[in-house]
């Protein structure tokens, strides 16, 4: 069912009774160093089983889970594929400001642009907007809002014409900014959470010298505390988030991150690896199974202070990949998918109108499908520079084609792959830490454990359409 | 109008972690919604009730 290998092609004439053969169900066995499970998976379908170790050969050879398998694959395919491929955007990305008062190791906007960039004029502004409102009137369901979220660079630095675009907009949109929080201070976080803005913060340690590493000013000035301060106004707010970057500078903090984020009442976080698009980002690129190894110590961690407290602190990245395999189409964050949703779940607006598939892009002319102010939205969607992002198939390049669980992963980041590894039809920056990160997410699902990790009511709207457990011999 | 805030929830996890007494032989389960995810790496939207 992906754009490689039309259906005609895919088909061929057998009678489908065995695996793996034919038109058979196709499961590939996975080894999730779990004690007593294997999984299995069909890759084409993002189905999935954990089976006892000493009954893989049972599974495979007939009886209820191929049976049942069998009957539902093509509802799970065509599923897949209205998510990888029939989405249209409900969120955008907006730039206001080409400018940021940090000068962040790891930051994949141009320095040049961050210096001394421009300001999106607060008209400028209000008619962006109400551009982008007229193209959602013909795209997006009776009843639901699109999505603007505010984004850097800082956004704060042009703060009048966002807080003017929030007040004039208050009834189109819902309303998400992500900030270094520095310039957040109680009159923004009174306008922002009175009107129920989500606000995403960033800190990268659970101490000043940690987060200085990475985070910091032009002058090389400490913002930790600052970070800190905002974080203890929005105590309490339930719409808001930390996201803190994994770097070769950080990892054997992690733990002690959780600790101080789940202290101060943060609600979710995000532990991202680092984005590798810009050369300097790279200097502090952690190895995959260092990573794998301190991320997965900090999830346990947050596990831990759920079960000590009662209170959850949501990983949220590690949450999509649970989302990803419990509830394909339930996913928050579109990057962990392919084609990733950058142009065809969202897209990016730069101050000069510029439009990109994702904010990642922004400063790759390469990737400029037009200007919002001449051209228009549907133009930009289709054009060729958009077609390289959303074009990127993880079942179209080795070595992804033939993985078990690339509908899990998705093989991000493409910005990654195109500026660091060479191409778009190349792997991700850390295809080793993704897939400790599936096998760790299938442990917790044998282990019965994988709700602990999701917000609560996750799966409220939420229907099953496949349930087996099977407590004795097929 | 701010959001009111809310007090913080301190009540420990009651339920046992304990494995069952008999682990089942297969687990398979799947789920679906509409899809209207539109986070990315930079930014989660949090905001607890469906934007609708």
């Amino acid at each position: 069912m992906s754009g490689c290998f039309p259906p005609s092609l895919a088909v061929t004439p057998s009678s489908g009774r065995y695996s793996n053969t034919g038109t058979g169900p196709a499961l590939l066995p996975i080894d999730i160093g779990h004690a007593n499970y294997m999984a299995l998976t069909d890759p084409a379908t993002a189905f999935w089983a954990l089976v006892r170790k000493d009954r893989l050969a049972e599974a495979l050879t007939g009886g209820p889970l191929l049976d049942s398998y069998r009957e539902r694959s093509a509802d799970f395919a065509r599923e897949l594929h209205g998510l990888r491929f029939e989405l249209k955007p409900s969120a955008v990305y907006v730039n206001p400001t080409e400018r940021c008062n940090l000068n962040c190791t790891y930051c994949y906007i141009p320095e040049d642009m961050r210096r001394s960039g421009e300001h999106m004029a607060a008209d400028r502004l209000i008619e962006a907007l109400d551009r982008l409102k007229a193209y959602f009137a013909t795209t997006m369901p009776a009843g639901r809002k699109p999505h603007i979220i505010f984004h850097g660079a800082e956004p704060l630095m042009n703060r009048d014409a966002v807080f003017a675009a929030i007040d004039a907009f208050g009834d189109d949109y819902v309303f998400g900014m992500q900030t270094n929080a520095t310039m957040l201070d109680e009159e923004a976080i009174h306008f922002l959470t009175g009107h129920h803005v989500s606000i995403g913060l960033s800190l990268d340690g659970p101490l000043a010298e940690i987060t200085n590493a990475t985070r910091h000013t032009w002058a090389g000035k400490s913002i930790h505390d600052k970070v800190l301060m905002a974080m203890e106004r929005l105590r309490g707010y339930d719409a808001w988030s930390v996201i803190a970057t994994c770097t070769a500078k950080n990892l054997d903090q992690l733990v002690a991150l959780v600790n101080l984020f789940h202290a101060r009442g943060v609600p979710t976080c995000m532990l991202n690896a680092v984005r590798c698009t810009l050369p300097r980002a790279r200097t502090v690129r952690p190895e995959d199974d260092a990573l794998a190894t301190h991320f997965i110590a900090a999830v346990e961690r947050s596990h831990e202070l759920y079960r000590e407290t009662g209170r959850k602190l949501v990983v949220a990245n590690f949450a999509n990949i649970l989302l990803a395999i419990m509830a394909p189409t339930a996913r928050r964050l579109m990057c962990d998918i392919s084609p990733c949703g950058g142009g065809r779940a969202f897209f990016a607006l730069a101050p000069d109108g510029g439009l990109f598939p994702c904010s990642e892009f922004i400063g790759l002319d390469a990737f400029n499908g037009g200007n919002l102010f001449q051209d228009s939205i549907e133009s930009a969607l289709a054009s060729a520079n958009f077609a390289k992002v959303i074009g990127r198939d993880v079942d179209c390049f080795a070595p992804c084609s033939g993985c078990a669980i690339r509908h899990f992963c998705g093989a991000p980041c493409p910005a990654e792959a195109h500026e660091m590894n060479g191409g778009m039809d190349r792997v991700g920056a850390f295809c080793g830490f993704y897939e400790e990160q599936v096998r760790y997410a299938l442990r917790l699902i044998a282990d019965g454990k994988a709700d602990d990790f999701l917000w609560d009511g996750w799966d409220e709207g939420v229907e099953t359409t496949f349930d087996m457990t099977v407590a004795g011999p097929f | 109008m701010s959001t009111p805030i809310q007090p913080q929830n301190q009540t420990p996890i009651k339920t046992s972690t304990a494995q069952p007494a008999q682990q089942p032989t297969v687990i398979a389960v799947r789920k679906r919604c509409d899809a209207n995810g539109v986070g990315l790496s930079h930014f989660i939207l949090m905001d607890r009730k469906p934007a609708k």
